[in-house]
């Protein structure tokens, strides 16, 4: 066994972070970084190898075997390492668990294949020399990676405990700890092989008798098929009424089910899969939601556009495209990964990025990767909620910084590492979102609109094609992920659900596929293996040629010893599944082999009408394709309704600048500094919904492939922005506009009005940026709570119906979506009462465009000083569920209602001015307001404004008591004119804050007419100044906007 | 003359094709090859006069970044590109690219002494991927990929790029240091605190100073605010901020203010902006007369 310690330098940033976590708990220390790699395999001894490790400038080689022992001084840690570092007084190694993927482990034995090879020592591969050496690998040449801080400083047992904590996750991570007398004592650390060895060899299909009572089936499918020795296998998450069917399906067949029929039928129905919830009929409506309001949507809006549609391939593929220019297409698609998530944010986060990526890569015949996207529903990471999934609490739910933190880094980590920029996202708090948080990944694709003579969208697997799996073995990773997203997460919830994507053999295989292959026209069809693996993406394929033979045993994988089901429902990711006419498969993959991927032939499409599977010759599954895939019985959903909301507050707010301070303090309603206009808006602008989340973007790569034209920070003074607009086609002047919109909170009064302000935000924000708005589409994504129960499902139907509405008005097709049901946390709080915390019902509408010529695109930045300001749109007394009701804890009652023929009307003239270049700079007005809105405008532009809102303000110069109280009693009278606090801070949409060159002012104000609400100019101080109302330097407003979350 | 233009692939690098695209732009032929294709066939070489490495995360920066796809260059082409850079040609590296250059030795190459691994391109200091885009001074070296430059305004995307080296190897390649961060000088902005706009915006133009390692200016931490060398002969070149992502104006993370002004001054915009120096540089070299491509 080898273990190979290579020490890094002193000032290694690496070693700085973890000093910097420590100083945050108030410890200084310094650390050193080591990398440890361990292996079984001899030659990983020979210096070729660990000096390919090494970098010799900046790290060097610990003396390695130390020698281990139990007698005195002979084991003296060895000084070629200098003094120095072993004054250090704590080690801390933290490595993978079993089956864990370790890419740094994986590069490694990578690494060790070329130095054997290149040393004489290696395989002799004469015929295929340039085949990956990571390929084909026997076992002992498996490398893993851990890494070894040395920490030096006055830190107990207890901070290093807690800084393990910090720095692993236990689900997927060891860590071990030693003083440094132990170290010394022990020669230093153990030397893990964290290897997995399965005790199941040779198990084939076991029989599971169905001819059960009620009782016995439900717990089948709560708990699993029993093991041999009684436990077990994990949830199958199918209900009774389906269960039941399975049952008649067998006793007609006249045998007992197999186990792997079983988990398939499992995979196949689930909600994750099925989306039976949008699919089965609610109430009056028999066609359930998704065909009812969705999908029927689309067809309207198709049908109307004629030959104007811009869809072209919508709902049927594992993304929506649309036209981008007479060559190609774009497509899109948003996915959620949100159980994963809440149990290993980092790995949950990267899979679910490169996960999408595949539904891109196996868009059509395989489109080209983009664009990534991104949006995070969190808890605040400045809280530290304490909740547990067991009842004993021993199992406490991460907390909301680290859950911040993961996600964010695997989104980082698959994208960057793949090349794919990253300009467009968002993060949204709500303490809600503690148990369960959302993750929402989306991957923009370019495909040509023609391959081959043949529509580059089109595919079909054939009989008689060859089914090849592509990309990374199979081991036991995600078993159960499917069934395990359509559940509520409780103390059950099976870590082998938890994976971490590799980007690197993906991006292998996605750009031998989509840069060389595809065109080459060796294959019929392509998907990507997700949710349920092979059994999901074999058994989608299988429905185009019209059945599938499967030789189980061919599946290579990680390690040995897998049972059957297993290996067909394993969702171990970076996996592709195609269709090959016979005569490919042999250049086929020889081809990958050369870029470095693996590619096996698994078995054959056939038009049999039949689902079969063999494991070392013997049938372990044959089920009817049309009882798998339309077997399940439909489910009748009724639903309620109640309308939420709270009575709407009086809350006192007025300029600092008041005439009679004095009696405005002694009003009950008086909060102190908050009852002033000016801190009202700072506090506003560090409300972490509002406040910018710049540590995100510039960690994210938003300009690789050359094509960002707007990114995700605008102006001088860096405004994290609603809408990105890239080049994906570098000598096409088009460019792809892309925004999101959502707003939780809005749920707590009316699902339909969050769901319309949702597909509001996606389309203005588009709109604002300059999108063609006949050249626009959207995607939905709906992520719901306790869907079992009639009043979310009330809320559901409210919310679906809403956006049909919406959408068909302003003619925005959806073209994908994705529905994750149950977005519930179950557990026990400190005192070990039962807990449910159920997200608000929340949909995130996501907007994809094309902008004619990118020159027309319009930032939020201010030009230039002297400029005119606009608002175009009305302000309303909508308040409700807004960020400043929130702010003072209350709800409310006016949430922002839509106002859909106005905002069209609005939405044509914005988008014909922006192809004049009238515009200078514009802003969607979102949370916050218009007080918010105008404040981000100043610091993007480091630029004054001098605004006077006294047109829409009643009164207009409120000083006393009794002008706040008049302004109430006016809108109570109906009055169009707001009080200042709600006149800047009001939610209602529509709203878009502009600037306009004095020489456009005339053309500006004769196309908007009465939409257009002249507010003031752009100025060369350092203020921004609301007349009346407040006064406030820009780097005290910038402050303000920055800092709350810049030290993540 | 013509000169042919090799961009590499693989194995996790990825612009390759933007690249490659800023070659064609400029009037070079050329292709992407994957690293196994060229490991076949190294030959192809021979008949190359531009070979780059372009950016990316090379076998996803596992075990320091470039350095797993410079050791597979070593052991399976190093005499092909020992031979190659004896040549008249030119060798770049962006990025990820700059990285394995200089875990290959190809850079700096002390007086031509190639395949010396002396210094590092290691975790920025803020132990955080930076993207974003910085001001740079051309240095003293004499690298044709830089004639006629003085200083550029092209962004950076990295996790690795601090520039690492012994003193004595930091003396001794003070001629060969190709760009450096830096930063404008503070009595440009004169009224900063005020939160004003920048005097570029009325078309003043500013001072600049060096970086000297402040953050965000130098976003790495790098040694002397260094961001780019070459080998001794200057032909090779090794950097980690893209070129190719500032080569139009459009890419410009100032191009909104750019083409707001250029609309009221109704003049046009400069297609092309600093980053497109290195390519047509190439292209000069070889003298290579600029073709507008479709």
């Amino acid at each position: 066994m080898a273990r190979i310690e290579i020490l890094s330098h002193e000032d290694d940033g690496r070693a700085h972070q973890i000093e910097q976590a420590l100083k945050r708990r108030g410890l200084a220390a310094s650390v050193r970084v080591i990398d440890v790699y361990t292996s079984e395999n001899p030659k990983a001894q020979s210096p070729e190898f660990v000096g390919s490790l090494t970098n010799p400038v900046t790290q060097s080689i610990l003396p390695s075997p130390r020698k281990r022992g139990s007698s005195g001084e002979s084991e003296k840690v060895p000084d070629q390492v200098g003094d120095e570092l072993f004054e250090f007084n704590w080690a801390l190694e933290i490595g993978y668990l079993p089956g864990v993927t370790d890419n740094v482990g994986h590069t490694a034995a990578e690494l060790l294949g070329l130095t054997s090879r290149h040393s004489g020592e290696g395989r002799n591969l004469p015929d295929q020399k340039q085949e990956d050496p990571g390929l084909h690998r026997d076992d002992d040449e498996d490398v893993y990676s851990a890494r070894l801080y040395l920490i030096k400083g006055d830190v107990s047992k207890d901070d290093v405990e807690n800084l393990a904590n910090e720095l692993s996750n236990s689900l997927i991570q060891r860590s071990s700890i030693k003083s440094r007398d132990d170290f010394a004592k022990d020669g230093g650390m153990e030397t893990v092989i964290p290897k997995v060895t399965l005790d199941n060899k040779g198990t084939a299909a076991d029989d599971v008798n169905l001819d059960i009572s009620d009782e016995e089936l439900q717990i089948i499918g709560k708990d699993g098929i029993t093991n041999e020795d009684g436990s077990r296998r994990g949830p199958l998450g199918l209900s009774l009424h389906y269960l039941k069917a399975i049952q008649d399906y067998f006793a007609k067949e006249g045998r007992a089910a197999k186990d792997i029929e079983l988990e398939t039928l499992a995979q196949t129905w689930s909600e994750h899969c099925k989306h039976t919830i949008f699919a089965s009929p609610i109430d009056e409506i028999k066609d359930g939601i998704y065909k009812h309001y969705i999908k029927r949507a689309t067809q309207e809006i198709r049908k109307k556009r004629g030959k104007e549609d811009i869809c072209v391939s919508v709902f049927s593929d594992n993304a929506g495209g649309i036209i981008f220019d007479d060559n190609w297409l774009i497509t899109d698609k948003v996915e959620t990964h949100n159980s994963p998530s809440a149990l290993d944010p980092f790995g949950g986060s990267i899979t679910g990025i490169v996960g999408v990526n595949r539904d891109c890569v196996g868009f059509g015949m395989g489109a080209k990767p983009v664009i990534n996207r991104y949006g995070f529903c969190l808890a605040d990471p400045r809280t530290k909620p304490e909740y547990y999934r067991d009842k004993a609490k021993t199992n406490a739910v991460l907390s909301p910084e680290t859950i911040m933190n993961g996600v964010v880094r695997g989104v980082e980590v698959g994208g960057n590492c793949s090349g794919i920029p990253t300009p467009q996202g968002f993060v949204y708090f709500d303490d809600r979102f503690v148990g369960k948080p959302l993750v929402f990944v989306g991957t923009i694709g370019l495909i040509p609109r023609e391959i081959n003579g043949k529509p580059g969208h089109e595919k079909c697997a054939q009989p008689g094609d060859k089914i090849v799996m592509v990309g990374g073995r199979v081991g036991r990773d995600g078993i159960h992920g499917a069934t395990f997203s359509s559940v509520a997460l409780d103390e059950g919830s099976p870590a082998t659900a938890v994976q971490i994507g590799d980007p690197i053999t993906q991006k292998k295989f996605s750009d031998a596929i989509v840069k060389e292959i595809r065109d080459k026209g060796w294959y019929s069809a392509i998907t990507d293996n997700g949710a349920g693996g092979l059994s999901s993406s074999v058994g989608e394929m299988g429905e185009q040629s019209g059945g599938f033979h499967v030789e189980l045993d061919q599946v290579p994988l990680k390690y040995p010893g897998m049972a059957p089901w297993e290996i067909w429902i394993s969702e171990s990711q970076e996996r592709m599944t195609l269709a090959v006419p016979p005569e490919n498969t042999d250049k086929l993959i020889a081809f990958l082999a050369k870029r470095g991927a693996e590619a096996t032939v698994i078995g054959t499409f056939t038009d049999t009408g039949r689902a079969h599977i063999t494991w070392q010759g013997e049938t372990v599954m044959d089920i009817d394709m049309d009882f798998l895939h339309d077997g399940l019985p439909e489910t009748p959903l009724t639903s309620t309704y109640t309308p939420g909301g709270a009575a709407e507050p009086n809350i006192l707010c007025f300029p600092r600048e008041s005439g009679d301070l004095e009696s405005l303090k002694k009003d009950p309603r008086f909060h102190g500094e908050d009852s002033f206009l000016d801190t009202a808006l700072l506090n506003m602008l560090s409300r972490p919904n509002i406040c910018s989340k710049e540590f995100i973007s510039t960690q994210y790569d938003h300009n690789v492939q050359g094509s960002a034209v707007l990114g995700p920070l605008q102006g001088p003074g860096r405004v994290y922005a609603d809408a990105s607009v890239t080049k994906p086609v570098l000598n096409s002047p088009k460019g792809v506009v892309l925004s999101q919109g959502l707003a939780p909170r809005y749920s707590d009064i009316d699902t339909g009005a969050m769901a319309t302000a949702a597909l509001d935000m996606a389309v203005r924000n588009a709109v604002t940026a300059g999108v063609d708005f006949h050249h626009l589409a959207i995607l939905d994504n709906f992520c719901w709570c306790s869907s079992d129960e009639p009043e979310r499902l009330g809320q559901l139907k409210r919310a679906a119906e809403a956006i049909y509405e919406l959408s068909v008005l302003y003619e925005t097709p959806f073209i994908s979506g994705k529905d994750s049901m149950f977005n519930d946390f179950k557990g026990y709080d400190t005192d070990g009462a039962a807990v449910k915390i159920s997200v608000p019902p929340t949909l995130l509408v996501s907007s994809i465009g094309v902008i004619p010529k990118v020159e027309q695109s319009i930032s939020l930045a201010p030009k230039a000083p002297g400029d005119l300001v606009y608002l175009l749109g009305d302000t309303k007394d909508e308040l409700g569920a807004s960020e400043y009701y929130d702010m003072h804890g209350h709800l409310g009652q006016n949430v922002p209602e839509i106002d859909g023929a106005r905002n069209l009307e609005l939405y044509k003239l914005y988008s014909q001015a922006a192809r004049q270049n009238l515009i200078a700079s514009a802003l969607s007005v979102g949370l916050g307001g218009l007080g918010v809105a105008l404040a981000k405008k100043a610091i993007a532009g480091k630029m004054g404004l001098n605004i006077d809102l006294s047109s829409l303000c009643h009164p207009e110069t409120p000083k006393t008591l009794k002008d706040l109280d008049s302004s109430a009693q006016a809108l109570q009278n109906d009055n169009k004119k707001l009080p200042a606090d709600k006149l800047l801070f009001s939610e209602s949409l529509g709203r878009i804050l502009v600037t306009v060159t004095p020489q456009n002012q005339q053309e500006f104000e004769k196309q908007f007419g009465d939409f257009a609400h002249t507010i003031g100019q752009t100025t060369n101080d350092n203020k921004l100044n609301i007349n009346n109302i407040l006064e406030e330097n820009i780097k005290v407003i910038e402050e303000a906007y920055k800092a709350p979350l810049k030290d993540y | 003359m013509s000169a042919k233009v090799l961009v590499l692939s693989g194995y996790g690098l990825n612009c390759e094709e933007e690249t490659l695209f800023a070659f064609e732009h400029v009037g070079l032929k050329g292709s992407i090859r994957h690293i196994n294709d060229l490991i076949d066939n190294p030959g192809e070489l021979d008949d190359t006069q531009i070979l780059v490495v372009p950016g990316g995360f090379s076998y996803g920066d596992d075990t320091g970044s470039g350095n797993a796809f410079a050791q597979k260059m070593k052991l399976s082409l190093w005499d092909s590109l020992r031979e190659f850079v004896s040549r008249d040609t030119l060798m770049l590296g962006i990025c990820n690219g700059c990285q394995i250059l200089t875990n290959l030795g190809l850079v700096p190459a002390l007086e031509g002494n190639y395949g010396e691994r002396i210094v590092a391109v290691t975790h920025n200091l803020t132990a955080r991927y930076q993207c974003r885009w910085v001001d740079l001074k051309v240095g003293p070296s004499n690298s044709p990929w830089l004639a006629g430059v003085e200083s550029m305004h092209i962004p950076v995307a990295h996790g690795e790029g601090r520039f690492m080296m012994e003193q004595a190897t930091l003396d001794a390649i003070q001629d060969q240091i190709a760009l450096q961060y830096i930063k404008p000088s503070k009595n440009c902005f004169p009224r900063e605190n005020g939160g004003l706009e920048d005097p570029r915006l009325r078309g003043e133009s500013i001072e600049w100073e060096s970086a000297n390692g402040e953050f965000p200016y130098n976003p790495n931490g790098s040694a002397d605010d260094i961001a780019g060398i070459t080998d001794s002969s200057g032909r090779v070149l090794a950097l980690m901020p893209h070129p190719e992502r500032g080569m139009f104006t459009w890419q410009r993370d100032d191009y909104d203010r750019l083409k707001d002004k250029a609309q009221r001054e109704g003049s046009t915009l400069p297609e092309e902006s600093d980053g497109m120096a290195l390519f047509k540089n190439a292209a000069e070299y070889f003298e290579v007369a600029k073709r507008k491509i479709a």
